[in-house]
């Protein structure tokens, strides 16, 4: 039972580490999917943006609140 | 050919970073509590992983539209590929410590060592079995997943199967001659490298299963490396200088 809990949490993990940033995701490729139905291709380029955008924003934050951490002076 | 390439490194890359981390518990296991039982746990994760492959292989392929399951492993690719190079920005800042084999392998032998200390004499090294058979299966199910997402949607699929089965072959030869960790692997670069690469290839999946086309159609995912690849170097420089932010 553990074994299967563990398999289960690192499933998800594999895609899941923080589920607001997952969320966020999740919403670009929906609107993105809105987006190019409605605009066609070029609207691909700004869905690229925003998905490049959060890495930055998330890494960033997550980033320096770790550093951070390590050095509290 | 260039496509064939691409997907044949992407895959044989991710999977032989998830054969060196499976590798190293193997190893832990095999040279602390003899070999008998770790192997018997990695032919289980092997088998268990295949029946996984041909049921749900199957299974998805037969029943999802084209389109829609573009999107489906474009948006799972994608948030795989994105885990992997968030991690990889944080240990490039030097906001987390990197993957280190050594230390892997010292873990779960002092892992093993409690459980040998706790269990009664046993015929069965159960312990072993199962830390070999998790840590195979886990590891694999992670690179069944890259060469699903790298080479499943498109005609691609036999060039990323061979690139996983290759590095899977390559890491285990390795390992079965060194007998040690492969501390020297370097790990780190290629799950960035990787990273930016998987993160780039769900995009192009997604958002063809959007209904997109892609201008140059392939030779697009160089242009999403680039701008991935700038956007994780600029990440990493908003941590390392947080005055810039």
């Amino acid at each position: 039972m553990n074994f299967l809990r563990a398999a289960v949490r690192q499933v998800v993990g594999l895609f899941v580490s923080d589920w607001v940033q997952a969320g966020v995701v999740l919403a670009i490729i929906a609107a993105g999917w809105l987006a190019v139905s409605r605009l066609g291709t070029p609207a691909v380029a700004v869905f690229v943006l925003l998905i490049a955008a959060q890495l930055v924003w998330f890494a960033r934050a997550e980033g320096v609140t770790k550093s951070r951490q390590q050095s509290p002076s | 050919m260039g496509q064939q390439v691409f997907i044949f490194g992407a895959a044989f890359l991710g999977s032989a970073v998830e054969a060196t981390e499976a590798l190293t518990i193997v190893l832990a296991v095999g040279l602390t509590r003899g070999w008998r039982a770790p192997l018997l746990g990695t032919v289980a994760a092997i088998v268990a992983l295949a029946a996984l492959v041909i049921l749900f292989g199957q299974l998805i392929v037969t029943r999802i539209p084209d389109s829609a399951l573009k999107l489906l492993v474009g948006t799972l690719l994608l948030l795989f590929g994105l885990n992997w190079l968030h991690k990889a920005v944080l240990r490039s800042a030097g906001a987390v410590a990197m993957r280190d084999e050594a230390r892997a392998y010292q873990q779960t032998v002092s892992q093993l060592q409690e459980a040998q200390q706790q269990e009664k004499q046993s015929r069965t090294d159960w312990a072993g079995f199962v830390l070999a058979l998790k840590g195979v299966f886990l590891e694999g199910l992670e690179v069944v997943f890259i060469v699903i997402g790298v080479g499943g949607t498109g005609h691609g699929l036999p060039t990323a199967v061979a690139g996983g089965l290759i590095a899977a072959a390559v890491v285990a030869a390795v390992g079965f001659f060194v007998r040690r960790p492969l501390a020297r692997v370097p790990e780190n670069t290629l799950k960035y490298g990787v990273g930016v690469i998987l993160t780039s290839l769900g995009t192009f999946w997604a958002a063809e299963g959007m209904g997109a086309t892609w201008p140059g159609d392939f030779l697009s995912i160089f242009v999403l490396v680039a701008v991935y690849f700038g956007a994780s170097r600029l990440a990493v420089e908003l941590i390392r200088r947080p005055a810039l932010a």
